[in-house]
């Protein structure tokens, strides 16, 4: 045997021994119960899905207008794909390994390529699993309005789902392997942009038209299509052809985060979840801030100190921030005009946008030593680290506002976007400041969720997750209350009032909670051991025996 | 020529404008002990860790027994011994020895580990996961691995941080037999009285090369003072 040899049989030797390891290690009950749980909310959600949209054929001038636009706007996804690819790539994605293969099989003489074959494939299983399962979904919804047959539909939307894997993943490892400059990704992610917008404004033959044009086989075959397959295929095997290129560096400052990333999903921790995706992207903070913020006379520590923090948000965080607040007066926007559904949208947006700019929040809770070593109250800190980003809210909330007038193409909401913009962002910022201060340690230890019935902890672990986009889309969904005045007749500029009375009552109502939290906890815990310790005398007093 | 077991050319590391590792030229001959000392952040780890591969240099080269650092004969002929141990969290300690051992080619690894495991007091541990070890054990676990393969050069940093007295000893002895047995040993250490066993000083300061030479020939204590 050569030594080749000898190393992949010792690499496949080691997998194996772990792979029987993690399958006697699997709580087979609870992997059951958790397939039933996403088959059930899974199958729920298509079976709403499929009521929402009904199965009535569109008309014949809808049917023409998806025919002549739907390959551009659907090409805009797969470029979507593409560019996130070959941002991750050359952000040191998509591959990430253990600690442990980092150390001892990437260090190890073995041949790269065959230590890396295995995580590439699984990475690119993955990415199909998810994109063909989605394309396959939505293709089903589109057939039952579209010509065609839903099967067709169907098979339709998922060679778009796996070609977008893999122009995701095949761009990703080209990227990553050819140590393509992050400014060029982000010079070929404008370009692509702006080419596919035009194609969608326009109608001029768009990058990605090929792409999108796959999703609609159900209805019709052009054989063209498949370039972009064969181009997305190639892109794949070049990818695991230059394998042999990846950087330990990159595998190894991911592997740690990874795990961690790993962890923050499983225990649904969104904020986590987000602020390791930071540091997978390596965005770190500014070391010099935009900048100089005053000492104030050595007075208000607490605003100076939210506001160093928010002078060193990077830019690309700045640009996302911006993009994120466009991205809600846009949804907004579709709101007003009748797409309820898109509140959804606006309501993880905004709740994303809050994660980002409450960091000094952020920051103090996951420093439990160092708040509970001041020596002020920590609800009090808590609110007052929140007063310095509701400020810095303020230009995004005129982006928000700009953007959902923009898209209207009418002024006659102005008025109404001026009043509501500012109070709806806090609000949806408040979920944020939910998950945030949620998620912190409690100083007097122990949880509630310990007094609670077993039946009742899974609902309350599912309340829990989604309270946040909850409070979120309490926020969002004031621009209804718009809607239905314009709907009947009323001023909008008194609903927008209405609006905003309700959005600040609901962030009167976080602050409360944040600065009485831990009060309340610590008296709920007191009652409850007084109500243990009444049943304990109860029980060994002699009448009771 | 002879081959050198580790030689940088104008090697530089930076992180954005900031640099860790200023351009480095130097060259570790076969057989040689060398410790690298200086302050914390002064750049000996940077330094390590692109020798070993794990990071990539900013400019410059850094090469293994003659190959490219990273590439598969230089891997084969470095041992890496971190300061921040990484283990698998669903294998023993002893499946660690035995997956490392087979990784390198080794087929009668069990009599060796056995004896490793024992210097280092880890034989009542071997059937446990590295993962649940005190940060000493851990770093004994750590080195155990390091040591269950063949190598040519040898790269410790900072390596008896958390160690007890037994852990020491058993570390310098095998620093000793590795150099025996002609290995190239390069340890990078706040411990300055390690400083006199070797051969040959590397200090850095502020990721600049301050001091080259014979370890008798300087004072150590300045060396290793912030800049």
């Amino acid at each position: 045997m050569s030594r080749h040899d000898e190393h992949v049989q010792a690499l496949r030797a080691l997998r194996r021994t772990r792979q029987k390891k993690r399958l006697g290690d699997i709580e087979w009950f609870d992997a059951a119960y958790r397939v039933y749980m996403v088959a059930l909310f899974g199958g729920g959600g298509v079976l709403w899905l499929s009521s929402a949209i009904g199965d009535q054929p569109v008309s014949e001038s809808a049917a023409a207008d998806i025919l002549r636009n739907g390959p551009a706007v659907l090409g805009m996804i797969a470029m979507f794909g593409f560019v996130i690819g070959l941002r991750g790539g050359a952000q040191g994605g998509p591959l990430a390994l253990e600690g442990g293969d980092v150390a001892y099989v990437m260090m190890s003489p073995v041949d790269r390529w065959w230590a890396l074959i295995k995580p590439a494939t699984q990475r690119l299983r993955s990415a199909i699993s998810l994109s063909a399962i989605s394309g396959a979904i939505a293709g089903q919804l589109a057939g039952r309005r579209l010509p065609g047959s839903p099967l067709g539909w169907a098979a339709g939307g998922f060679a778009f789902g796996v070609t977008l894997a893999f122009l995701w993943i095949g761009g990703a490892l080209v990227a990553h392997a050819i140590r393509l400059p992050r400014w060029v990704a982000a010079l070929v992610a404008v370009a692509g942009f702006g080419w596919q917008g035009a194609a969608i404004a326009w109608g001029v033959p768009g990058p990605a038209n090929l792409v999108g044009s796959l999703a609609l086989w159900g209805w019709r075959q052009h054989t063209v299509d498949l370039i972009a397959v064969a181009f997305a295929v190639g892109l794949v095997v070049a990818g695991f052809a230059l394998l042999r290129r990846i950087s330990l560096d990159a595998l190894s400052r991911r592997a740690n985060l990874v795990a961690q990333l790993r962890f923050a999903v499983t225990m649904q921790d969104l904020r986590t979840v987000i602020l390791l995706r930071r540091q997978l992207n390596v965005e770190q903070t500014r070391s010099r801030p935009w900048v100089r913020v005053p000492s104030f006379g050595g007075r208000y520590p607490v605003w100076r100190r939210s506001w160093q923090s928010l002078t060193r948000l990077p830019a690309s965080r700045l640009l996302r921030m911006t993009a994120l607040a466009a991205a809600a007066g846009v949804t907004q926007a579709a709101v007003a005009e009748g797409t309820t559904t898109a509140v959804l949208l606006t309501a993880v947006t905004l709740f994303i946008l809050g994660l980002e700019v409450m960091e000094p929040l952020a920051q103090e809770v996951d420093q439990p030593d160092r708040t509970d070593a001041l020596p002020v109250p920590r609800g009090d800190l808590m609110a007052r680290l929140v007063i310095a980003p509701a400020v810095a809210l303020i230009p995004f909330a005129v982006i928000a506002g700009a953007a959902a007038t923009a898209t209207l193409g009418t002024l006659d909401f102005v008025a109404a976007t001026a009043i509501l913009a500012f109070p709806m962002m806090l609000a949806g910022a408040a979920g944020a400041v939910v998950s945030i201060v949620r998620d912190a340690p409690d100083p007097s230890g122990g949880s509630t969720q310990a007094f609670m019935p077993p039946e009742m902890a899974g609902f309350n672990t599912a309340i829990r997750t989604m309270l946040p986009i909850i409070v979120s889309g309490l926020g969002a969904a004031t621009v209804l209350i718009v809607r239905r005045a314009h709907e009947h007749g009323d001023a909008t500029v008194g609903a927008a009032v209405r609006g905003a009375i309700g959005a600040l009552l609901l962030i009167g109502g976080v602050l409360v909670w944040v600065r009485k939290r831990d009060s309340w906890r610590a008296a709920l815990r007191s009652f409850m051991a007084d109500g243990r310790s009444y049943t304990s005398q109860q029980r060994s007093s002699p009448t009771h025996r | 020529m002879t081959t050198s077991a580790l030689r940088t050319d104008q090697l530089t590391k930076s992180y954005g404008d900031r640099p860790a590792l200023e351009p480095l030229s130097i060259d570790i001959a076969l057989d040689q002990h060398v410790a690298l000392v200086g302050h914390n952040g002064s750049g000996k780890t940077t330094l390590l860790k692109m020798a070993s591969g794990l990071l990539d240099p900013s400019d410059g080269s850094v090469s293994i027994m003659g190959h490219a650092a990273g590439s598969q004969e230089a891997r084969r002929a470095l041992s890496w011994l971190s300061d921040t141990p990484t283990f698998y969290d669903d294998l023993s300690l002893w499946e660690h020895l035995e997956y490392v051992a087979r990784m390198h080619g080794v087929s009668e690894w069990q009599p060796s580990a056995a004896e490793l495991l024992e210097r280092l007091g880890l034989g009542e541990r071997r059937d446990d996961i590295p993962t649940t070890f005190s940060r000493g054990l851990r770093q004994k676990a750590a080195i155990s691995l390091a040591f269950v393969r063949p190598f040519r050069v040898l790269l410790v940093d900072e390596p008896f941080v958390g160690l007890d007295a037994v852990g020491k000893q058993a570390l310098l002895e095998l620093f000793v037999t590795a150099g025996e047995q002609g290995a190239t040993l390069i340890v990078a250490t706040h411990e300055l009285s390690f400083v006199h066993r070797v051969g040959r000083l590397i200090a850095l300061r502020d990721g600049q090369l301050t001091y080259d030479g014979a370890p008798d020939a300087t004072d150590v204590d300045e060396l290793v003072r912030p800049g």
